[in-house]
Formats: structure tokens, C-alpha cells, sequence
């Protein structure tokens, strides 16, 4: 039971394995998508379920990775520049992390969406300056080797999150969450898994966000860094149930097939449902899903 | 350098200023009395400057009278969320204590239904109108009439309430509860009656601000967020629940903004707001010329 | 050497002297109470020695290492240990899961899975909470939040534990349960304790040695008797 997002993790990796074989295009481009947010849902919950800090500006490692990765595409082969993208996540967050993660509540959530947004409009700038108003990326890899490597990165991300959870820094940070003046008084250091935390929630975001722009061929700043990439990634972490590690996964799959439904006709009306669930799931079922499906289990 | 100087630019500097410091009232009043930090703020500045939009199109009513109109849709509004989601929350203390922690995400949510709401109904199209917009010139400043008007409304409003908590009863009141919240009730404020009058009057005022900014500016769906944003920090420079300091930093704000563009130029205007909120967060996030309100 | 050695140690608050030119020396396995009314500095010397406050002048040294400046995880993963007055639960973690935390990161090495299981078990037994093992932080009465207060220290392997009034809230039946608890740690494991109580018959009975501070000052120094027949504490203190 305990290992049941373990096996939902390896299950859909299968499942997506089998895709190529008889998919379609469209149907790799579905797992791309659901993979991708499964990725980018658990990595947030690396910090954000684990420490109670709530981050609503993930999109800023997304975008961090995306435009390294644009940047470095046609000189290196695309895996390092994947890599190199989750390097400048990891250190873009190493260095904003300390003065960032001294601001709590209510006022690190706003922080995290300017930060984001800070980003974002510094990079429009420095684009624009640059006379590009969007860089186009040829000799792309195909599609069914783009989605290999999301589904590796949604493992990834998956397992790195059980590992968190069940470790000794796992127990470090749901102590911070909980209290962290107590936490650094039994002997946490504080400040300093926090900032782990951070760093660890924001590399693979990076190479998702490199692997995004491979697949769509194509960089714009005000897309790469775009909000709604932050909001939906709390809300799928959110309705999945922040408690367990197939919280995410639940949110991710939910969400990923809602937009396959909407996004395309009725974007506007997507957007309305992602917020109103969330709100839904924030007043009535705060333990998600997750722990919907946990309760039904127990009692049936 | 002559530009700089000019009276021109202060006018310009003086309607932002005024503007801001009214947004940043009303957030400022709610954040104040219930303690939420109203991310959708802005949008309720976007329904204001809709209302004026399709009253002055579909009706031919002037603004002057949508901004009544406005005023009474937003503090409905307030009056909903308050009765549908505050008092459910005095009654349960334990989905108090998760709004709380998610009050941010949760008036995001609220925030992202409004903008696509709008969008649904109204399209993204960015829509405008003309009112008052013949120039008049004095001592060499050219302004148009909608501008005055902005700046008369909005100062007018400021001070106004400034005036109001410092001489009305009611207005000690709301700022008892703003720095002693349990004192308050203990010596009589009926802080349920507070609160909701505070909430309505909070939204009402940025929908005053949208018709407003419906006079001069292009109105679509997601034209609030940005003054969420300005609204945050000229509340954190001016300290959270400082009302008076808040206005003067809205003033502050629109002076920083103007002349930060002039010598720069426009395309940093984005930079230079999330600029300044991000430094304010992260120097002092309860305000930095504040004493400490909260106990 | 004391085992707890303050040396002139001062805090400034704005204008106002918290602190002003303490010295204390605790040592090893004795109970030490500190006393004195409310504002006269006993928050602010735990808040210093532990170091969640740095002090304007001065130096905390402990078993022989300079505590001064060091942050409080640093200070506990050294032995020195605190509680807080009011109590700081990990309430949505189990009472057992609190004390883990405590036993993997406080004793400033990495113990086996055993060895954390062993020391949780028996800061639970030391405090009588075994039964309560499973329960949530958060729901346990205040009594037991205040032993799991002191079960969190002593799974850190503190070797000297200071308790900020551990008894307050506390009914009869449960203080002469707590004093029972504390004399059985210290005699069984040799723990030194500096505590802070406004139960005075609490504190005289428990401690070996007495500091009374007033607005910062140390204004007498004593075992209990001495103490209780001090005429400047008379006059301070019971008023």
C-alpha cells in the first residue's frame, strides 16, 4: 500500500512504453503532456508538499531551463543541452533561495509569482533588445524520442520524491512545515534543507522545460515563462493531494486528460474549471484525491 | 531634460499616482480588517472598467454615473465572498486554519475564473471608448478632461477616506480593528459588521478605480493583474493596514514610475514594478515603514 | 570548569536592557532554576544560550565549546537542548514521528535505523507517552505536549536540557507527576537541567541552586533556603 505510487509510477512508464509501438502521434504527444506534468507536479512537491512553502512561480525553472536550453541547441547535441538546462535551474535557484525561502506564507507564494514574472519580463527585455521576438529551433529530435525522455524524467521525479519523503531530509522537512522555530531547536538545520529543498524541486523542471521547447520547436519568453504553467502545476499538485507521492500523479492525469478535452476548443473555459476545482478542493477535500481514493479504500 | 521638468510630467505622474493609491486602498482596507491578502484585487478593476465600457456602448450612460453602478456590482461582490466564504469560516475554525494557509492560491483561483470568465463573455479583444477627451491647456500643461477627472476622483476618494477614519466613529473603529483586532471586539466594535462594510467598501473602490481606468486605457479581460501587483507594492512600501501611508506611497509609486519610463523607457515598465516588489518582499514583507501591527 | 559557563552577557532591545552583564555557571547534573517576574529576562537568557538571539555583549561557552553565535541546530547537535513555554508541538506529526526527527538530526551524527527506533523508544518511556505513541502532536492534553516538549529534547541526546516552565498550565496531580519525571532523569541519567517556573514550590523543591534575575539583573544567587530568605527577592518577587 505504501508503495502504491511506486507502482502507479512504473505502471505509466510501461503504459507509455507500449505507446510508441501502436500509437499515433497524437497519442505520444497525449503521454508527452501527461508525463510532463506528472514531472513538473512532483518536483514542485518536493518543496512545496513537504515544507508547506507553496511556490506559484515553478514556471520560472521551466522557462530558466527552456531558454538555456534554446540557447544552446545546434551547438551542442540536445542532451546536454537538456542537462545544461537543469544545471541553470538548479543554480538560478541556489542563488535566489536564500533571501526567497526567509519570506513565509501567504507573502512566499506572491514572492515566488513576481520572482517568475521578474524573470520573465527581464528576458522579454534582454530578447527584445536583442531584435528576437522568438527563436525557432530546427532538427528537432522526433517526437516518440522527446517523449522517452519525459517519461524518464516523470520516474525520475517520481522516485526523487518517494526518496525525499522517506529519508532522513524528509523527516528534516516536514518538521519545517510543521514548526520550524522547534525544528531548528531539535537540530534541523533549517535554513539549510530548506534551500536543498529548493534546488532539488527545481532541477528537473529545467530540463522539462528544455524538452517542452524541443517539442514545440519554437521560444518565445512571455510562453516559456508563462504563469499559467505555475498555477496549473499547484492546482493538479493541490486536487492530487499533497500527502502521498501518487497525489501528483492522480492531479497530473486528471488534469492532462481535462486539457485534451478543452484546451484546444475552449481554453478559457479550461482555465475556469482548473480554478474552480482548486477552489473546490481547497474548501471541501483538503487531502486531494489522494486521499479521497485513500479513504474509499479503507472503508471498502 | 526639459521634458523631465515639465508640469507635463508631473500631471502624468499625479493621475498614476492618484490611481494607484486607490487600488491600493481598497486592497489595503480588506488586508487590514481580514487579514487577506486579495490577489484578485486587480480584477476587480478590469469588472469596473467592463461596466463602464458596455454602459457607456450599450446604454450611452457616462462613466460619471457607471462609477456608482461599479461601486454598488463590486461591493456586492464583497458582499458574497464575505457571507459565502468568511462567515462559513468564523463557524469552522478548522477550515479557517486551511484558508488561511491557502488564502493566496485560493483568491488565485478566484483570480483566474474572473479573467476567463470575462474573456468567455467578452472575448480578449481590447476594447475602449471615447469620453472627455478634448485637450485643454493651462499654464502650458496640456491634460485632457478624463485625466482631471481621474486624478479629482481618485485624490478625492483617498482623502476622503483618510478623513473619514480619522473624524467618523465607524472609521475608529475599522482601525482599532486594524491594530488590535481582539481589543477591538473587547471594547465594543461589532467586528462582523466591520469586516463586511470594510470588504464592500474595499471592492467597491477598485471598481471605482476601473471605470476610472476605463477613461484612458484599453480594457481587457486580463488588465487586472498588473494593478494586483502595483497594488502590493505600493501596500508593502506604505506598510500593510497603514492607510494614510499606503496613499502617500501610491502617490510615491506613480512619481517613481513616470519619470523611472521617461529616463528609460517604456518597455521597462514591467521590470521596474516586479522589480520593486520583489525587493520589497524580500527587505521587509511587513512593510517597511510599518511598526509592527500584528501582536 | 562549569559544565554552563555565561560570562557577562548582555542583550539590548532598542533602548531597553534585557540582559544586562549575567553571569552563570551550571554545573554538570544539577538541576539550576532561574527565577523572577515576568520581563525579567529569563525568556531572553534561554532565547541567548540557545541561540535563537545573539547576545550584545558576552559569551555562552558549553562542555568547554563556545557557543556564541552558533545557530540553535548547531547548539542542540553540540547537547544543549530547549523547550519552549509555549509549546511547540510538530502537531501533525505523530507523537513517535516528532521524537524521530529529534533522534536523526539532533545528535549531530548519523544513526542507524536501530539506533533512532531505540532512542525514540525511550525518550517515550522516559516521559510515559509510550501509549500515546501514535497520536498526532496536535491532540495530545497540554500536559502531554509539555512531556513530549521534553521527550523532544532528550531524543536529541541533549546532555543539558533547559525547560521554560514546563509546569505552567499544568494541574496539581500533573506538576507533582512532571517533578517525579524530572528528579527520575536526572538521578537515572545524569541530565543537567536549567529551569525556569513561576510554580515556585516547584521550582524550590526541584532546583539545587537558584539565579534571580530582575529587569535583566542578577540580584541573587543561591540554594533554595538562601533564596527563599533573601531579602531583596521578598521584596521583588512576592511583593
Amino acid at each position: 500500500m505504501k508503495n502504491i505510487g511506486l507502482i502507479l509510477g512504473v505502471a505509466l512508464a510501461v503504459v507509455a512504453a507500449a505507446v510508441p509501438a501502436f500509437g499515433t502521434p497524437y497519442m505520444m504527444g497525449v503521454v508527452f503532456q501527461v508525463a510532463m506534468w506528472i514531472a513538473l507536479a512532483q518536483s514542485w512537491s518536493m518543496l512545496s508538499a513537504t515544507t508547506g512553502y507553496l511556490s506559484l512561480g515553478h514556471a520560472v525553472f521551466y522557462g530558466v531551463g527552456a531558454y538555456v536550453c534554446v540557447l544552446l541547441t545546434g551547438t551542442i547535441p540536445f542532451e546536454w543541452a537538456l542537462l545544461a538546462g537543469a544545471v541553470a535551474a538548479a543554480v538560478f535557484a541556489a542563488i535566489v533561495g536564500l533571501p526567497v525561502l526567509r519570506v513565509r506564507g501567504p507573502y512566499f507564494v506572491i514572492l515566488t509569482y513576481g520572482l517568475s514574472e521578474l524573470v520573465r519580463h527581464v528576458v522579454m527585455r534582454i530578447e527584445s533588445a536583442l531584435g528576437s521576438f522568438g527563436r525557432m529551433i530546427f532538427d528537432v529530435p522526433r517526437t516518440e524520442v522527446l517523449m522517452w525522455w519525459m517519461v524518464g524524467l516523470a520516474v525520475l521525479a517520481t522516485l526523487g520524491a518517494y526518496a525525499i519523503r522517506h529519508s532522513r531530509f524528509g523527516a528534516g522537512l516536514a518538521a519545517i512545515r510543521e514548526d520550524e522555530v522547534a525544528a531548528e531547536t531539535v537540530g534541523v538545520p533549517v535554513t539549510r534543507l530548506k534551500l536543498f529543498a529548493f534546488i532539488a524541486s527545481a532541477i528537473i523542471p529545467g530540463a522539462v522545460g528544455g524538452l517542452a521547447l524541443l517539442r514545440t520547436s519554437y521560444f518565445e519568453p512571455a510562453q516559456a515563462f508563462d504563469p499559467v504553467i505555475s498555477f496549473t502545476i499547484v492546482t493538479m499538485a493541490l486536487v492530487g493531494g499533497t500527502e502521498t507521492v501518487r497525489g501528483p500523479i492522480l492531479g497530473a492525469l486528471g488534469f492532462a486528460l481535462l486539457s485534451e478535452l478543452l484546451w484546444s476548443s475552449l481554453p478559457q473555459l479550461y482555465m475556469i474549471v482548473l480554478g474552480l476545482t482548486l477552489i473546490i478542493f481547497i474548501l471541501f477535500v483538503p487531502r486531494g484525491l489522494s486521499g479521497l481514493f485513500g479513504r474509499l479504500g479503507r472503508a471498502g | 531634460m526639459d521634458t523631465l521638468l515639465s508640469g507635463q510630467m508631473l500631471f502624468a505622474a499625479l493621475v498614476s499616482g492618484s490611481l494607484y493609491a486607490l487600488v491600493a486602498l481598497g486592497l489595503n482596507l480588506v488586508y487590514g480588517t481580514l487579514r487577506l491578502l486579495n490577489i484578485a484585487h486587480g480584477d476587480l478593476v478590469m469588472i469596473g472598467a467592463y461596466t463602464a465600457f458596455w454602459m457607456i456602448s450599450l446604454f450611452a450612460v457616462p462613466p460619471i454615473i457607471s462609477l456608482v453602478v461599479a461601486a454598488a456590482l463590486c461591493a456586492l461582490l464583497g458582499w458574497a465572498v464575505y457571507v459565502g466564504l468568511f462567515r462559513r469560516m468564523l463557524a469552522k475554525p478548522e477550515l479557517a486554519k486551511r484558508v488561511e494557509a491557502n488564502s493566496l492560491i485560493l483568491f488565485y483561483g478566484i483570480s483566474v475564473i474572473l479573467q476567463n470568465l470575462a474573456a468567455l463573455a467578452f472575448t480578449s479583444t481590447s476594447r475602449g471608448y471615447q469620453y472627455l477627451d478634448t485637450v485643454i491647456t493651462w499654464q502650458g500643461v496640456s491634460m485632457t478632461g478624463n485625466r482631471l477627472l481621474t486624478l479629482g476622483i481618485a485624490a478625492a476618494i483617498c482623502f476622503g477616506t483618510i478623513l473619514f477614519l480619522r473624524f467618523h466613529l465607524f472609521g475608529w473603529g475599522l482601525r482599532a480593528v486594524i491594530q488590535r483586532r481582539e481589543a477591538a471586539q473587547v471594547v465594543g466594535v461589532n467586528l462582523n459588521r466591520v469586516q463586511l462594510l470594510t470588504i464592500c467598501g474595499g471592492f467597491a473602490v477598485a471598481g471605482v478605480a476601473g471605470v476610472l481606468v476605463s477613461m484612458t486605457e484599453q480594457i481587457t479581460p486580463f488588465m487586472g493583474f498588473p494593478f494586483t501587483i502595483v497594488a502590493f507594492v505600493v501596500i508593502i512600501i506604505g506598510g500593510l493596514g497603514n492607510i494614510g501611508a499606503g496613499v502617500l506611497a501610491g502617490f510615491c509609486l506613480g512619481l517613481v514610475e513616470t519619470y523611472g519610463i521617461a529616463l528609460t523607457s517604456p518597455g521597462y515598465r514591467s521590470i521596474l514594478i516586479y522589480g520593486l516588489f520583489v525587493g520589497v518582499l524580500l527587505i521587509r514583507p511587513e512593510g517597511i515603514f510599518t511598526k509592527a501591527v500584528r501582536s | 570548569m562549569a559544565f554552563l559557563d555565561i560570562k557577562g552577557v548582555s542583550k539590548r532591545f532598542g533602548g531597553l536592557m534585557a540582559l544586562s552583564d549575567v553571569d552563570m555557571q551550571v554545573e554538570k547534573g544539577e538541576i539550576f532554576g532561574l527565577m523572577g517576574a515576568n520581563g525579567a529576562g529569563k525568556t531572553t537568557l534561554f532565547s541567548v544560550i540557545a541561540g535563537h538571539v545573539a547576545p550584545t555583549t558576552g559569551e555562552v561557552v558549553f562542555d568547554g565549546q563556545r557557543l556564541t553565535g552558533l545557530s540553535p541546530s548547531r547548539v542542540c547537535r553540540l547537547g544543549l537542548c530547549r523547550t519552549f513555554q509555549i509549546v511547540r508541538p510538530f502537531a501533525g506529526l505523530s507523537v513517535a514521528e516528532n521524537l524521530r526527527v529529534a533522534a536523526l538530526y539532533g545528535s549531530g551524527r548519523k544513526l542507524t535505523s536501530t539506533e533512532v527506533a531505540a532512542v525514540v523508544d525511550d525518550a517515550l518511556e522516559a516521559v510515559d507517552l509510550t501509549d500515546r505513541r501514535d497520536l498526532d502532536g496536535g491532540q495530545l492534553t497540554l500536559s502531554g505536549q509539555k512531556r513530549l516538549e521534553i521527550a523532544r529534547a532528550l531524543a536529541t541526546g541533549a546532555r543539558l536540557v533547559m525547560l521554560d516552565e514546563v509546569m505552567a498550565g499544568l494541574n496539581p496531580t500533573e506538576i507533582s507527576a512532571m517533578l517525579t519525571t524530572l528528579e527520575r532523569l536526572r538521578t537515572e541519567r545524569g541530565l543537567t537541567f536549567v529551569i525556569v517556573e513561576h510554580v515556585i514550590g516547584a521550582l524550590m523543591t526541584l532546583s539545587d541552586r537558584i539565579l534571580v534575575l530582575d529587569h535583566g539583573e542578577r540580584i541573587a544567587f543561591g540554594t533554595p533556603e538562601e533564596i527563599g530568605n533573601h531579602d531583596r527577592v521578598a521584596e521583588v518577587y512576592f511583593g
